[in-house]
């Protein structure tokens, strides 16, 4: 009974990491629901590192496992080329693959909740536009691949985002008050007019067209540790105060009115957590290209799976996106190699059905 | 008392459209205030002020004698609730999260429940009678158990001051009786000062112990509901006919509309008849012949008695149907002394009789036989039919009926609709 007991607390104790809730929830909800997200966290936890050995081994030159190891962890090292081929080209982009549809999903659970619609995805309020009008002027214009020892497709990327949402921002801003509708149309109103620049560039500048079509399509392929650096530190600045701010999220999914009753400072709330969002996004975009669904689709999965209790929502979203574009992008350059397939192509061809599967599968309401 | 609520000269405007004009007004703590009027005159708007949606174009509100401006929203939060019109949750939480919810102005950045908020979240469950489908979802709920769930989870703030806007809007009679009474024992074993808009005029009354009615933006009347709800200040502010009666359970004002249709023939006397409906009638009348011209009357608003009538008789059910003072007898017997007296008494406090053309026998020809003795009293006869063709007591009713044309205030009209207009002119000054 006592080792019983014992196991439940040391339980628990894990389960807070993920789920702070958990104990309330145990004690006077039901144990059966609690258990199971507690089993879907370990779950997908195990899913991860498995995901993460995959893709270790798995690519144009295919590594066994022993040597996985040794590479990593052996005091001499492995082989030589197969060191080389992990540390310096497989393991930047797998973390920055995790990075890049953790990201996402995040930023499209947040979009939803605050914009408090299903259709929403972290593009829609004109980033995908704004970053991708930044790299055709970097690419048709020749603005060189080198600034400060700063590569400027995902820095013109980066201003082109943080710029159009500041563009969007200031338009919807009524007074002191910001209504999300109009957020949402102006960055939709934004983004056709961003498109048809872009268009415009790439007609001006036929030559470079395949590359600015192939970044728009979304690529891993350029990962490297200078791209996981570039990412992470807005990455984590864009990830605290959304991890702050989850409970109030909740409550704005009641309506805002019904928040501000509730004690939620509306405002500055969805202030906060859209310029958090549109940082993780921009930085993500600034090097993967746009990958599309992953944003849309993964929130809604992770609601599916677990309600809408942001707390619980978000790391679920968060793990399950990652994964997502873990075994998109293992796909993306194994499927017919040396070649690679854009991961933007293969996110779309798995989630697309995958998401209408869902759809007819659990008709009732869950959003 | 404490003045809970000070509002001094508030203004809102949206779009340049004045919804709010100068709105003064005190309310006391523990106080169950109903703020009713037509629609676009401002209730909504009004509320949404007091709990700092809007914020107004001029003026001031205190609350708890503390400037509204000057709380901070968790302050504000843990001070007054709100219930919202609309009450539709569009994600399906679980009640209790949804409940748990009303805590939040009491909990730290990350929701951590306390047992104290658990305490807080079962009592306000069993007051409100949630506690049944605390597991099940909120989409699964009926509107009226939903209302219950908002306002528990408005109750988990543990407020001082309520705000509820339209809390019965769409709800069956049975759930409006319910929600009314759960706000009635808040606002009384809880002292929750209650501020509730509602377009039931009829629900405010029984239960508030006081109503705000607004009439374009501006408050056009403040007190109990017997000063607020009269027939001429809801024909102000509604422009719309009614009956103001006493609710006999609750001693309340009890508000009942009168139908265009029926009043049809006579739509242009309205107005001088609003002014008349205290005026006292006695119909005597039996066999089914009064039944039209009491609801008529009714309807209209005088005070109408009948008598004498035979129990079971279709005028006498018509007349205890509406709750009508009546003279009466068992069926089949004559009318005996003691039902004549009555029947002389409520004659006397009439400002006008009428006889139907009722058939006449040895029972109730004391009727008239009364009514010859007493002088200077409007009558109205009404003769469809002749009086030889229901006389049958053998020349006797006719002798009687005679003497009453002949009186001096006697008006004899053909048809109930010609005497129900007469009446109407007669009654108008």
């Amino acid at each position: 009974m006592k080792r019983e007991s014992r196991f439940w607390a040391r339980l628990l104790q894990i389960g807070r990491i993920f789920d702070i809730h958990l104990e309330y929830r145990i004690m006077v909800i039901s144990m059966e629901f609690s258990k199971r997200n507690l089993y879907l966290f370990i779950g997908l936890v195990t899913g991860l590192i498995i995901v993460v050995l995959l893709s270790l081994s798995i690519g144009t030159a295919y590594i066994p496992a022993n040597q996985i190891i040794k590479s990593l962890f052996g005091k001499r090292g492995g082989d030589g080329t197969y060191t080389v081929i992990i540390k310096q080209i497989r393991l930047p982009r797998i973390i920055l693959s995790f990075l890049v549809g953790s990201g996402l999903a995040i930023a499209g659970v947040i979009f939803q909740g605050i914009i408090r619609n299903p259709m929403v995805d972290p593009y829609v309020v004109g980033i995908s536009a704004g970053a991708g009008t930044g790299v055709t002027i970097a690419i048709v214009f020749n603005l060189g691949f080198s600034f400060l020892g700063i590569s400027t497709i995902p820095l013109m990327a980066f201003l082109g985002a943080i710029i159009t949402v500041y563009i969007v921002y200031n338009l919807a801003r009524v007074g002191h008050k910001f209504p999300v509708m109009t957020f949402l149309l102006a960055g939709v109103a934004m983004g056709f007019l961003l498109n048809a620049i872009m268009s415009f560039l790439m007609v001006l500048g036929t030559n470079d067209l395949h590359k600015v079509v192939y970044w728009l399509m979304g690529s891993l392929a350029t990962a490297s540790w200078y791209e996981v650096k570039l990412v992470l530190p807005y990455y984590f600045l864009g990830l605290i105060p959304i991890v702050l701010y989850l409970k109030d999220l909740n409550l704005i999914l009641l309506g805002e009115e019904n928040a501000q009753y509730l004690g939620v400072n509306v405002e500055r709330v969805k202030l906060i957590l859209i310029i958090a969002a549109t940082l993780i996004t921009a930085a993500v975009v600034s090097v993967s290209g746009i990958i599309g669904f992953i944003g849309l689709i993964i929130p809604h999965i992770a609601r599916m799976l677990i309600g809408p209790d942001h707390r619980k929502l978000l790391p679920l979203a968060a793990l399950l996106g990652g994964i997502f574009l873990l075994i998109s992008d293992d796909l993306a350059r194994s499927l017919i190699p040396p070649l690679e397939v854009p991961v933007g192509i293969i996110t779309a061809l798995a989630g697309g059905p995958y998401f209408i599967y869902l759809l007819r599968k659990k008709k009732s309401e869950y959003w | 008392m404490i003045k809970m609520l000070k509002i001094d000269k508030l203004k809102f405007s949206y779009n340049n459209r004045e919804i709010l004009k100068k709105i003064d007004l005190y309310l006391e703590e523990r106080e169950f205030v109903g703020i009713i009027g037509p629609n676009g005159s401002g209730k909504t708007t009004l509320l949404k002020n007091i709990s700092r949606i809007l914020s107004p174009d001029s003026g001031v509100i205190y609350l708890n004698q503390k400037l509204l401006n000057s709380y901070d929203i968790g302050e504000l939060a843990r001070f007054m609730a709100v219930v919202p019109q609309d009450t539709a949750v569009n994600y399906n939480f679980t009640v209790y999260d949804l409940i748990m919810m009303g805590r939040n102005p009491y909990q730290d950045r990350w929701g951590r429940v306390k047992k104290e908020d658990k305490e807080i979240v079962e009592e306000v469950m069993e007051l409100t009678d949630t506690v049944e489908f605390r597991d099940k979802r909120i989409n699964e709920l009926s509107g009226g158990e939903r209302q219950r769930v908002i306002i528990a989870r408005a109750l988990a703030q543990k407020p001082r001051v309520l705000l509820l806007d339209e809390p019965t809007a769409s709800l069956d009679i049975n759930y409006q009786r319910e929600i009314f009474d759960l706000l009635a024992s808040l606002n009384k074993d809880l002292d929750l000062t209650v501020i509730v808009v509602s377009h039931d005029l009829n629900l405010s009354s029984q239960y508030c112990s006081k109503l705000v009615l607004l009439k374009d933006g501006k408050i056009f009347k403040v007190g109990k509901p017997e000063e607020v709800l009269t027939a001429r200040n809801i024909k102000e502010v509604y422009h719309t006919e009614v009956v103001v009666k006493n609710n006999p359970l609750t001693g309340r004002p009890f508000i009942i509309m009168v139908p265009k249709v029926q009043v049809g023939v006579n739509s242009r006397k309205q107005d001088a008849a609003q002014t008349v409906y205290q005026k006292r009638i006695h119909v005597i009348c039996g066999g089914g012949t009064g039944k039209k011209i009491i609801n008529l009357l009714y309807n209209q608003g005088y005070i109408i008695s009948c008598g004498v009538l035979n129990q079971g008789d279709a005028d006498w059910e018509v007349a205890k149907k509406l709750g009508l003072k009546v003279a009466e007898i068992p069926p089949f017997v004559h009318i005996d002394r003691e039902s004549l007296k009555y029947n002389r008494q409520l004659i006397n406090c009439s400002d006008l009789v009428i006889v139907t053309d009722t058939p006449f026998g040895p029972g109730n020809l004391p009727n008239i036989a009364l009514l010859t003795e007493i002088d200077d009293i409007n009558i109205v006869l009404i003769e469809g039919k002749g009086i030889k063709d229901r006389d049958y007591t053998g020349g006797e009713a006719e002798k009687y009926w005679n003497k009453l044309v002949l009186k001096k205030y006697t008006h004899v009209i053909e048809t109930t609709d010609k005497a129900f207009e007469f009446i109407n002119k007669l009654a108008s000054p």
